[in-house]
């Protein structure tokens, strides 16, 4: 027998503690995809790009522009969502909210919607300076195809990785760790995971293998949704993000019964 | 009616190492009991399991009743506790600080009881600070807004004076007592036994991680120590024969009575008159006394 006030507060209120945390450096995180999406879009998109053509005719820059987004979007869910629960060990603020009445699947929502919210604004930002490119370049913006199914796969890709950002941070036992899993996993998979080309390009065993790269079907997916065009079947990939949505779940809830608590 | 705590054969290992051994007491529903311990006898390692930081390796805890491993939400809606340990909150001034801890309890406005324990507790002017940029003693004082945020019926407050001047020290036990009248149930370590003689109604000796003493104070300090009773008498009379004195040198003369002993009956055996009497002095036994008896009788 809960009490109502525990249903629904605790979470509220870890929710917003997530939000402001993210608002109080503000600058720094809209700054930062403002200046690492207009490198890209310059150096790859316009330099790189130039000399790049893509068997459907489309402009490379358009075919960069989800990719980035979601890219984006996956890496500040988890960073937040990581340093979320890294910063609290260091200050000994995760045994707060083990003595306080919150349950471990609040704790997990609460943390993975704080992150998927920062995760939306970048995304946003890096559509908007993309849209600029785009004016520049082509002349014209891009339309987004299906903007329902844009914003699942933010929100299903984003919450995701946000889950597995908690669950690396648990079980880190320095920041060294953290760093590790960022720089040894995370990165090649994102950058392999079909950012900056289509798998079509790679031969055929390593197609194969990009099959085995859970970001590929989110990147596909809002590519898909804005672009209309992907590399696997937009179903596929939406059924594939929910799978993995509940895989990245079940490993948090795990990660929060069995990891760490204790302060550094 | 439940006991406020009733720990009951509690064991905590970590890795080979046993920090809390088979122990086994309960707190009474409006009591102050203290927990008295050298540095590593483990009051640090049971509180982190009544208040589920840590796991028991065996035992039971319970809150009013409520088993914490059973029913963690329940008691942890009951309970406040002061960690040893002071924790910083980066981002977030004391205000904020209070306000989403409430909120983790299940509370989303109070900032009614908010501004009373910063006003309690004199961070009133402080508020707008981070917890970097308060002092030590302000730091430990926010822990106790936020162990109370909630209005626990049980506090656990683990060494709440460390680093606390002594002016402090006295309107924070003030405090303590008050909450005490206010039907709170309060467990509490500390190295200043003079005080825990003070507050305590009992009291627990932990040592290598098992209970060596429970019980009130006053009957601790009673079966532990002696009363040191120094006479100083108008002429020098032979020499006494009491199986309790210690010392005579003409006429000063010291005895060392039980606890439970009077000093009228003492005198009876002595056939001392009192009118000869030109001077007494009784020293009692104190909870520092009984502490290092209970310890040294182990060792
Ligand atoms: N997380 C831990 N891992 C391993 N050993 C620990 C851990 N925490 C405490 N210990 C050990 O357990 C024993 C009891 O420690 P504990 O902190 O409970 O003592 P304490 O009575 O609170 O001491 P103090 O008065 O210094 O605070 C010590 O030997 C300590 O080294
Ligand atoms: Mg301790």
């Amino acid at each position: 027998m809960i009490q109502q006030e525990l249903r629904w507060t605790p979470f509220l209120l870890l929710f917003w503690r997530e939000i402001r945390r993210f608002m109080k450096v503000v600058v720094q995180t809209v700054l930062a995809p403002l200046i690492s999406s207009s490198l890209y879009l310059l150096i790859f998109g316009i330099s790189l790009g130039k000399s790049i053509d893509l068997s459907s005719g489309m402009s490379y820059l358009a075919f960069l522009i989800p990719g980035l987004v979601m890219m984006g979007c996956l890496n500040n869910a988890f960073s937040n969502a990581s340093s979320s629960v890294v910063g609290s060990k260091f200050a000994g603020e995760l045994e707060d909210y083990k003595i306080s009445p919150l349950s471990h699947s609040q704790i997990i929502w609460a943390l993975s919607l704080g992150g998927v919210a920062r995760g939306l604004m970048v995304a946003t930002i890096t559509f908007f300076v993309g849209q600029i490119f785009c004016y520049i370049q082509l002349g014209e913006m891009l339309s987004v195809k299906s903007p329902l199914l844009l914003v699942f796969f933010l929100l299903v890709g984003g919450i995701g990785f946000a889950m597995m950002g908690l669950s690396v941070a648990l079980w880190s036992k320095t920041f060294d760790h953290l760093s590790a899993f960022g720089s040894f996993i995370l990165l090649p998979l994102i950058y392999l995971g079909g950012v900056f080309y289509s798998i079509d390009t790679l031969p055929v065993f390593w197609q194969k293998v990009s099959m085995f790269n859970p970001i590929l079907y989110f990147i596909n997916g809002v590519r898909y949704s804005i672009l209309g065009v992907s590399d696997v079947n937009v179903w596929f990939a939406a059924l594939m993000s929910l799978v993995l949505l509940f895989v990245f779940y079940i490993l948090s809830i795990y990660s929060f019964n069995r990891g760490s608590f204790q302060r550094w | 009616m439940a006991d406020a705590l009733e720990i009951l054969n509690l064991v905590k290992k970590y890795d080979s190492l046993i920090a809390v051994n088979d122990v086994t007491f309960n707190v009474k529903p409006g009591e102050i009991f203290g927990l008295l311990g050298p540095n590593g006898a483990g009051k640090t390692s049971l509180i982190s399991t009544i208040v589920t930081v840590e796991k028991p390796t065996s035992g039971s805890v319970k809150i009013f009743g409520t088993d914490v491993s059973v029913q963690p939400r329940v008691t942890k809606s009951m309970t406040g506790i002061v960690p040893q340990e002071i924790v910083n909150h980066g981002f977030f001034n004391i205000e904020e600080i209070l306000t989403f801890h409430s909120g983790y309890f299940g509370i989303r406005n109070n900032k009614t009881q908010i501004h009373f324990l910063l006003h309690k507790l004199g961070l009133f002017e402080h508020r707008h600070k981070r917890v970097k940029q308060l002092s030590g003693g302000m730091k430990r004082r926010l822990l106790i807004a936020k162990a109370l945020v909630h209005q626990p019926k049980l506090l656990i407050l683990d060494e709440p004076t460390a680093g606390v001047d002594i002016e402090l020290r006295q309107s924070l036990w003030e405090f303590v007592t008050e909450l005490r009248k206010s039907g709170v149930t309060i467990l509490l370590t500390t190295h200043y036994l003079e005080e825990a003689e003070q507050l305590c109604d009992r009291v627990g000796i932990i040592h290598q991680g098992r209970l060596r003493r429970v019980g009130p104070t006053k009957e601790l300090i009673d079966e532990f120590t002696q009363r040191n009773i120094n006479l100083v008498l108008s002429k020098t009379t032979g020499s006494l024969t009491n199986k309790y004195l210690t010392h005579q040198d003409q006429n000063k003369v010291s005895f060392q009575i039980p606890s439970t002993m009077k000093v009228g009956e003492l005198l009876a055996q002595t056939q001392l008159n009192v009118s000869d009497i030109v001077d007494l002095q009784i020293n009692e036994g104190s909870l520092e006394d009984a502490f290092r008896r209970v310890l040294g009788g182990v060792e």
